[in-house]
């Protein structure tokens, strides 16, 4: 399980994009995030392993305190974390099978990562992942070779590869067309299901965070304002998400005035 | 510059007081410094008649002895090889220290200094300080091409990794890959291609500079030439000077097929 | 249902591995014949790190009592550098114009035009250097004449391709309405190739700075000739201050050169 204590983040001397946030996610349900661009949700994802440096307050995924560990066993505890982009972020000029290894790095030797040699039950899994999504048959191609929906879904087996605790995919979709979009949630949310894993995802369309997800959290100016199931997000929810100013910003406002 | 006084367009300084000056400042500078060049006029009236006596003892360009000639055109190869492999080695971690994106402030500052006063002398200033270090020869010349292409690689491809893509390190970071296997995966298969490229160019580049290194005692067929045109050999030194063309054509040609193919 | 048996994976197949070690077999061997047979005496490869740090600790601290002397060569540098770039920016106008394909006039000139270019580029400003002091003696004159030739080939290529480069059509447009050859270059293609002009000239002027510093090492003129002096009575302590001297040169170039890019174009 995952546990967000009194979460701050800021850059340099501005306001805090993060603003005193807690937040708990627990066994194989699929989270999403949603809010307009700024709101903090790609930094609150980045904060979870730590890609972004958070300014103060506890990440706790079942009973480690990411916030306080040394680079070596930060490192350790990020392979505990799968993460997916929305830009994909994978290697153009290998193969597919290698960007799918990649996510291993964090275990095999840099020797055996410069000449290739996986471990054989790693391969096994790969294809075995590779095959659950649709892509094995590629295994060889170069990953810019790929479709973009192709292209996610080795995103997301590299991400599986690690055998993650959770999975954080950072606007999965928002780089692919309707329809691919619409395949990749479905796959994350029975991904989700069949491994036991808790999914978070960014995401902007609302209406597939809803047809997907079992949990939705609205965020607004670095706080969240909302956090419920799918069924209770209604219209004036959704004003006070994407337009609306948080109640807390509001007597802060008031003070200063 | 004083570009200005061939072209007169455009006006590139509003105020017709300062542009005029600027223009009479340029003529007094070019009058002045031409005027006042120390030249020795009876020696350069004389110019003409030693020009004809050096082409005429050039024609026929001699390649009677065309053992010394070989030997110093390998020499040189051999020089360019040895100097590009060392200096792509040293190269490559230096890049990395100097590139921004991925290197912490003292160590970019360190990597960048390094490559900026490699380029800052030329290779024959370079090659007489080797020369006298470590006495003439093809020593002096491999060390001094080492010190040239690291000025030339290393600064490209720190630009170049300094315009990767950086979301592979990104997702690299994020499933806890070493900084090593990191470095392999995520920015190595990016700068792979330039990499090559710098390589194919800098060999090339290199056989050319040893050419000239030479003429200072450091090995090659410039040494050869050297030799040559202090002898008064003016027929083999344009038999030399006619191979390094001959040589620098061909290379040149290769590299840059080679080069396409790449891309 | 039946899994399929481990999966094999190789990045590469056998025949493609093949190709890749001979490729590395290829190159190692060419480093190796390098190695082997260049005439090198080993001991001093190991001893020249030794060798190095003493000639620089000999080189401490720079001695400045001959600075005068070392600035007013420098001066003569930048001198040969101007002069050249500039005489060379003129001469080479005529042969980008010949050796251009859109604006030659004939199939001849167009030769011609290459083979001036070719023959300047191909020899290094040094080699044109010896060849200008056996001619004019020793002496600032040699130096200049090196450069000159050295970079017309570089600016006439460069300015050339920037000809070739340009949009045809005003060009046809003012032949169209009957302008005569003089004015179609001067209207249709000058002000096209204007900034490519400004650059190059920039860039080869940063480029002959450098090169003016070592001319002197051949004898013609320049801050060279004290360097050549004073390494050849092993005064470092003055060597040093001449490559400092050296280094200042070079980077007031750069930043000068940049800037001027800046304001030009």
């Amino acid at each position: 399980m995952l546990e967000i204590k009194n979460l701050v983040k800021r850059y340099g001397k501005g306001a805090p994009v993060l603003k005193d946030l807690n937040l708990s996610v627990q066994g194989e349900q699929l989270m999403s995030i949603i809010g307009s661009s700024g709101a903090g949700k790609s930094t609150l994802l980045r904060c979870v392993n730590r890609l972004v440096e958070p300014t103060s307050g506890s990440i706790t995924l079942n009973g480690t305190d990411f916030t306080t560990l040394g680079a070596k066993d930060l490192r350790k505890a990020r392979r505990r974390v799968g993460m997916v982009f929305q830009s994909f972020n994978l290697v153009d000029r290998l193969s597919v099978m290698e960007n799918v290894q990649s996510g291993r790095l964090g275990y095999i030797s840099t020797w055996a990562a410069l000449t290739r040699r996986y471990p054989a039950e790693d391969i096994e899994r790969a294809f075995e992942l590779m095959e659950r999504v649709g892509i094995a048959q590629y295994a060889d191609k170069r990953a810019d070779e790929l479709s973009g929906g192709e292209r996610q879904r080795v995103g997301v087996v590299r991400a599986l590869m690690q055998r993650p605790e959770i999975l954080l995919a950072d606007e999965p979709t928002a780089s692919l067309d309707p329809k691919t979009s619409e395949q990749i949630m479905s796959l994350l949310r029975d991904l989700a299901r069949e491994l036991n894993l808790p999914v978070i995802i960014n995401i902007h369309n609302v209406t597939e965070a809803k047809e997907y997800s079992d949990r939705i959290v609205g965020m607004r100016y670095g706080r969240i304002i909302f956090d419920d199931k799918p069924a209770a997000l209604d219209a004036t929810q959704m004003d006070e998400i994407y337009a609306g100013t948080p109640s807390e910003d509001r007597q802060e406002m008031g003070a200063v005035a | 510059m004083s570009t200005q006084t061939v072209w007169r367009k455009p006006p590139f300084i509003k105020s017709p007081i300062v542009r005029w000056a600027f223009y009479i400042a340029v003529a007094v500078y070019v009058i002045g410094t031409i005027a006042t060049l120390p030249i020795d006029w009876e020696r350069t009236a004389q110019g003409l008649t030693r020009a004809q006596r050096i082409f005429s003892g050039a024609f026929p360009p001699s390649f009677e002895r065309s053992g010394l000639l070989i030997s110093g055109f390998m020499e040189s190869l051999k020089i360019a090889i040895l100097a590009t492999t060392l200096g792509m080695i040293l190269s490559v971690p230096l890049a990395f220290m100097a590139a921004r994106n991925i290197s912490p402030k003292p160590v970019y500052f360190i990597g960048r200094g390094t490559f900026i006063l490699a380029r800052s002398f030329h290779p024959v200033i370079v090659a007489i300080i080797f020369v006298k270090a470590v006495g003439f020869g093809p020593l002096a010349g491999a060390l001094t091409l080492t010190v040239y292409s690291i000025g030339f690689v290393a600064k490209l491809l720190a630009e170049r990794i300094e315009e990767i893509d950086f979301g592979q390190v990104e997702a690299m970071r994020s499933v806890g890959a070493p900084f090593l296997s990191t470095m392999i995966y995520a920015i190595l298969p990016q700068i792979m291609p330039r990499l090559v490229g710098l390589g194919i160019y800098q060999l090339d580049s290199n056989l050319r500079a040893s050419a000239v290194v030479g003429i200072v005692g450091a090995g090659g067929i410039g040494a050869t030439l050297a030799n040559a045109f202090g002898r008064y050999d003016y027929d083999f030194a344009l038999a030399i000077t006619m191979v390094i063309v001959g040589a620098i054509l061909i290379s040149e040609a290769v590299s840059g097929m080679i080069r396409k193919r790449m891309t | 249902m039946t899994q399929t048996l481990t999966h094999e994976w190789a990045r590469f197949t056998p025949a493609q591995r093949m190709k890749r070690y001979g490729a590395l077999l290829a190159v190692t061997l060419v480093v190796v014949w390098a190695l082997g047979s260049i005439d090198v005496i080993w001991e001093w490869v190991w001893d020249a790190p030794i060798q190095l740090v003493n000639l620089f600790a000999r080189m401490v601290p720079p001695d400045p009592t001959n600075l005068p002397s070392i600035l007013e060569a420098t001066w003569q540098t930048i001198n040969i550098a101007t002069i050249a770039t500039m005489i060379a920016v003129v001469l080479s106008l005529p042969v980008a114009y010949i050796s251009a394909q859109n604006t030659t006039p004939n199939v001849v000139c167009l030769w011609i035009g290459r083979f001036i270019l070719v023959s300047s580029r191909s020899v290094n400003t040094i080699i044109w250097a010896l060849l200008f002091v056996a001619i004019f003696g020793p002496g600032i004159i040699a130096g200049i004449i090196a450069i000159m030739f050295r970079s017309i080939g570089f600016l006439g290529k460069l300015l050339g391709e920037a000809i070739e480069e340009i949009d045809p059509a005003p060009v046809e447009a003012l032949e169209a309405c009957g302008a005569s050859r003089f004015k179609v270059v001067l209207y249709g293609i000058v002000p096209q190739v204007m900034p490519a002009f400004f650059a190059i000239s920039i860039l080869r002027w940063d480029i002959n700075l450098r090169e003016s510093t070592v001319l002197g090492l051949v004898g013609a003129g320049g801050i060279g000739i004290i360097l050549q002096g004073a390494i050849d009575t092993f005064q470092w302590q003055e060597v040093s201050m001449v490559l400092l001297t050296i280094l200042a040169l070079v980077i007031a170039g750069e930043v000068i050169s940049s800037a001027l890019r800046k304001k030009l174009l």
